[in-house]
């Protein structure tokens, strides 16, 4: 019988495949008795020039066997070593890589919540409850305003309910101990703003390619560099196109109140487990820092474990998380698996709220704080007469074309309203573009950036001069 | 043929040929040996099925072909990060973090010393060979003065800095319960490598600690030399500055412990501050006289004059009263001593700015508050402002009612400063009429009940202010 350890007391002599001998020499040094030898014939199977082992003088020290490096060069065998050398490897070996069962889903279950009162909450806040609610119990992060407070919250709140919060040593740490806990099937989260945000880029590219989900708070700040801790919308084109290097796209959900916060924290966690891909909540420090009304949900979610998961225990030792194709071949068929997600992703998660858009002539397009302040101009413009409409992206990838298409026929100009220089605006571009949509009315747009948000006023002036013009 | 090894390499180029059987490392390199060690380690402690391999970036990117266990491969420099999201996830599992020199000691510095400080029982093993193996024999931190490698291709010089003596400075950190380094160059240093490995496992599975052994360990092929003369090299060039031995070795008693997560609905709303019952809630009039659907504060002070806990209150009164109220404080360096304001805005159906440019009402408590935010009240609208230490209030519009009321003499005189803040809501409430005043009083009782030794002072506060309001209606 072979086996792969050295059991000391039964002295067992060494075997060696010579196919297997990468001739490295290491065995012959370290036999006391002389017996294995430098080659001198060429193994077919290898091209090598495999060691040569004989016993006659071997007392089964095993001492050339630890020295192998090879797990299948030198082996300890117990009594004859004839047979085994007649043997096929392939039987001995046996068909199948490994004992592990194939492990069986475990799912998750919604628990009934009693009826509960609205809660007073900020947005940080209201997303923290939302993730435990969805059966959320693992948050790491890395302190970063106006992003904090949520993983404060967490602090504070998860080890009641037996759940683990870490401080990390950087958001780069943050977010492969993110890549460890989702592989190992859990859900789990983090609180950033933009630099953070930066930082947890190449992680998040690795859990977009070992297929691994986690929700990312990114509570947007003003940039470029440090910039300041003022709301600005300007990593909706890093979050839409550009998280890290390779093919990646994950769900980028925008909240506009604190409700959403919680409601759109639910929904994250569905969506990045069934996806198998993380999601990012983009809102902006306003929004973060903002209290209000919050209505809680009938259920929570007690999560189970995936059967991909790497959990660390016998039903789940045959699985791997990794993100490596080492063969150009099985790298692309892995891209195509990754943007056949994508697909999926553009046909089931496109969402947008339509405010007054039915007979809108004027369309004001606005996501996050703004699109508050978009909604007062568009009731302010209506008082006045004027067909105004909001349309308000909450996705922002994939980018809600499907809502957006019937509304332009009637549209005369599409206003786009960000607190950043324009990437809301590249990103209704882009969709119309991929559409195919060619005779979209024209854009124009109010911008502020550096953490200033437009102001419903300077919406108003801007509808009211297009209409005049 | 059961072992930790898997009996086939699938994963290696899809188990085909030799593959199938061999490993991707060169001819005599040590990561081969470490992963004998290893996979006896588990199989000797009974680990198998629990234990979670870190397979790292590096030649050893590949562990996951062999080991029969589960298996998550990580960024480079990054496994210990991985490696504590696992154990986080699953305390029982048993997490190996296995990495090369360039990975752990030079992009990954920041995350082996945090996971190793906080010693969460799990093992490292830390293979050390004086060069970046898989990019091709460039410097590695650990690489010796004067070794040549293609990016010192004089040899190493003080430009580019001493080798880095990972053990030391890791068995100098408190988190670690054993750190030891060994080498691979002859039988006893293979023995003790073995033995090091199986305790830096028993320490993690006794659940006693944290493991960490660095293991010096041969590249022939970056080396250019033949792997014995690479395991001469090793022990004449590396040992004297990397010594082999134990760096430290502390006797402790089991302690990582994580209950199950909690997901009981009835603990969970405690924990998150929901409550079922009704505390009194209903609907009051909104309070038109002030504005038909859309009324806004701002409560402006220097941190520490509690405006934000007032606002905070109003927002709460009002979201009772069965309206939409948002709160929305400055925050960051301006909340560090300098600036405090808040805006607060009450909506019959839905707040849409949250921002209080043109405030119905302002609270301000120092000078520079009433002077900044003075002139941005609407017409028709309330000022109040802390006449303790704003004595000469700049001119107001006509058209705006002010009110100077000494918030902070009242409350000095209560004997507490700190509730000038409430004695400021009780005048606002008095001054606007917005909301009844019993329904502030019940968000006080609300937000206090934690805390009902405060609750007679702020009372009392409250009072005070409405009172003062009063006592000034009186005399116009
Ligand atoms: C972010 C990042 N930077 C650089 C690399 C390239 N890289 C791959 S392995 C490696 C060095 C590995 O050296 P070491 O950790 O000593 O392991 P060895 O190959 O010697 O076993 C580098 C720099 C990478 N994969 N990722
Ligand atoms: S078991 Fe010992 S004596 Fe026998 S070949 Fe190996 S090293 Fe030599
Ligand atoms: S140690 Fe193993 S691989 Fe190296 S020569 Fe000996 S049998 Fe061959
Ligand atoms: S390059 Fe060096 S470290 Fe990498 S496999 Fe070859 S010998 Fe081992």
């Amino acid at each position: 019988m072979v086996t792969t350890k050295t059991d000391k007391k039964a002295r067992p002599k060494p075997f060696l495949f010579p196919q297997f001998c990468k001739a490295c020499g290491r065995c012959i040094e370290a036999c006391p008795k002389d017996c294995i030898h430098v080659g001198t014939q060429i193994d077919p199977n290898s091209g090598l020039t495999p060691v040569v082992v004989e016993l006659d003088k071997c007392n089964g020290c095993g001492l050339c066997i630890d020295a192998c490096p090879e797990p299948y060069g030198l082996m300890p065998v117990e009594g004859e070593i004839e047979d085994m050398s007649l043997m096929d490897p392939a039987q001995i070996f046996g068909p199948r890589q490994t004992s592990a069962p194939k492990p069986e889903p475990i799912p998750g279950t919604l628990v009934p919540l009693p009826d509960l009162e609205p809660m007073v909450l900020k947005g940080t806040h209201a997303a923290a409850v939302g993730a435990i609610l969805a059966g959320c119990r693992h948050v790491f992060g890395y302190p970063i305003t106006p992003s904090t407070e949520g993983a404060e919250l967490m602090a504070k709140l998860l080890p009641q309910l037996d759940g683990v919060f870490v401080q990390a040593v950087s958001e780069v740490a943050t977010v492969n101990i993110m890549y460890g806990c989702g592989g190992a099937g859990l859900r789990c989260a983090t609180f950033t703003s933009s630099p953070g945000f930066s930082l947890m880029l190449e992680g998040i590219s690795y859990m977009i390619g070992a297929e691994l989900p986690g929700v990312f708070f990114n509570i947007m700040r003003g940039g470029p560099g440090l910039g300041n801790i003022g709301p600005e919308q300007s990593d909706i084109s890093l979050v839409c196109r550009g998280l890290g290097h390779g093919n990646t796209h994950a769900v980028v959900l925008a909240p506009s109140t604190p409700q959403e916060m919680l409601d759109l924290t639910i929904a994250a966690f569905d969506i990045s487990f069934e996806y198998r891909n993380p999601v990012v909540i983009a809102a902006d420090g306003y929004l973060g820092q903002m209290t209000g009304r919050v209505e809680l949900p009938k259920t929570l979610t007690k999560p189970g474990i995936p059967q991909w998961a790497v959990y660390g225990d016998r039903a789940h030792r045959g699985n791997l998380i990794t993100s490596i194709y080492i063969i150009e071949a099985d790298l692309e068929i892995h891209n195509e698996k990754i943007l056949a997600k994508y697909d999926r992703m553009i046909e089931n998660e496109q969402r947008a709220n339509c405010f007054r858009c039915d007979d809108a002539e004027w369309l004001v397009i606005a996501c996050n704080t703004p699109a508050r302040m978009a909604k007062g101009a568009v009731q302010e413009l209506r008082d006045q007469g004027i067909k105004a409409g909001l349309f308000r992206p909450i996705t922002l990838w994939p980018f809600p074309i499907k809502q957006l298409t019937p509304l332009l026929d009637r549209a005369r100009g599409l206003i786009v309203v960000e607190a950043g220089p324009g990437q809301l605006e590249d990103e209704v571009r882009l969709a119309l573009s991929h559409a195919d949509i060619r005779n979209a009315p024209p854009f124009s747009h109010v911008r502020r950036y550096g953490g200033v948000l437009p102001q419903q006023q300077e919406i108003v002036d801007k509808v009211t001069a297009l209409v005049e013009a | 043929m059961d072992g930790v090894f898997y009996n086939r390499f699938e994963r290696h180029a899809h188990g085909e040929g030799l593959k199938g059987q061999s490993t991707h490392y060169c001819a005599g390199c040590g990561h081969g040996l470490v992963h004998k060690y290893l996979a006896d380690a588990i199989d000797e402690l009974g680990v198998q099925d629990r234990t979670i391999a870190i397979s790292p970036v590096g030649c050893a990117v590949f562990m996951y072909y062999y080991l029969d266990v589960g298996n998550s491969q990580a960024a480079h420099g990054r496994a210990p990060a991985v490696a504590l999201g696992h154990k986080m996830a699953n305390p029982e599992s048993i997490v190996i973090c296995y990495q090369g020199d360039g990975d752990l000691a030079s992009i990954g510095l920041a995350e082996i010393i945090q996971a190793t400080q906080m010693g969460i029982p799990m093992s490292i093993i830390f293979v050390n060979n004086a060069i970046y193996g898989m990019t091709g024999g460039q410097m590695a931190p650990t690489t010796l003065m004067e070794q040549q490698t293609t990016t010192t291709p004089t040899g190493r010089d003080r430009l580019t800095g001493e080798p880095m003596r990972m053990a030391e400075t890791i068995g100098q950190l408190s988190g670690p319960v054993y750190v030891e380094r060994v080498a691979l160059y002859d039988n006893k240093q293979r023995v003790r490598a073995q033995k090091a490995i199986k305790k830096a496992l028993r320490v993690q599975v006794e659940n006693r600690g944290l493991g960490f052994v660095e293991v010096l360990s041969e590249c022939p092929t970056h080396l250019h030399m033949s792997p014995s003369d690479a395991e001469q090299w090793v022990k004449q060039e590396m040992v004297p500055i990397f010594p082999l031995g134990v760096k430290k070795d502390v006797d402790t008693e089991p302690w990582f412990n994580l209950d199950e997560p909690n997901f009981e609905p009835d603990d969970i709303v405690t924990v998150i501050g929901s409550s079922t019952e009704s505390s009194a809630k209903g609907t009051e009039p909104f309070p038109s006289h002030i504005d038909a659907e859309d009324i806004s504060l701002k409560f402006a002070g220097a941190g520490g004059d509690g405006a934000q806990t007032i606002a905070m209150l109003t927002t709460r009164t009002a979201i009772n009263a069965g309206y939409d109220s948002t709160h929305i404080p400055s925050y960051g360096p301006e909340s560090r001593g300098g600036t405090s304001y808040a805006d607060v805005h009450i909506a019959t159906t839905e707040v849409l700015s949250p921002a209080s440019l043109k405030p119905h009402v302002l609270v301000a408590f120092n000078p520079q508050s009433l002077e900044k935010f003075g002139p941005t009240v609407r017409d028709g609208g309330v000022v109040l402002y802390d006449s303790t230490v704003i004595a000469e209030p700049p001119q107001m519009d006509p058209g705006i009612k002010t009110y100077g009321i000494p918030f902070t003499q009242i409350a000095v005189d209560l004997g507490k400063a700190m509730v000038k803040n409430t004695v400021a809501l009780g005048a606002t409430v008095a001054a606007t009429k917005i909301f009844p005043v019993e329904r502030f009083v019940n968000t006080m009782e609300d937000a206090l009940k934690n805390k009902c030794a405060l609750l007679p002072i702020n009372r009392e506060a409250f009072n005070r202010g409405i009172e003062a309001v009063e006592a000034l209606d009186k005399t116009r």
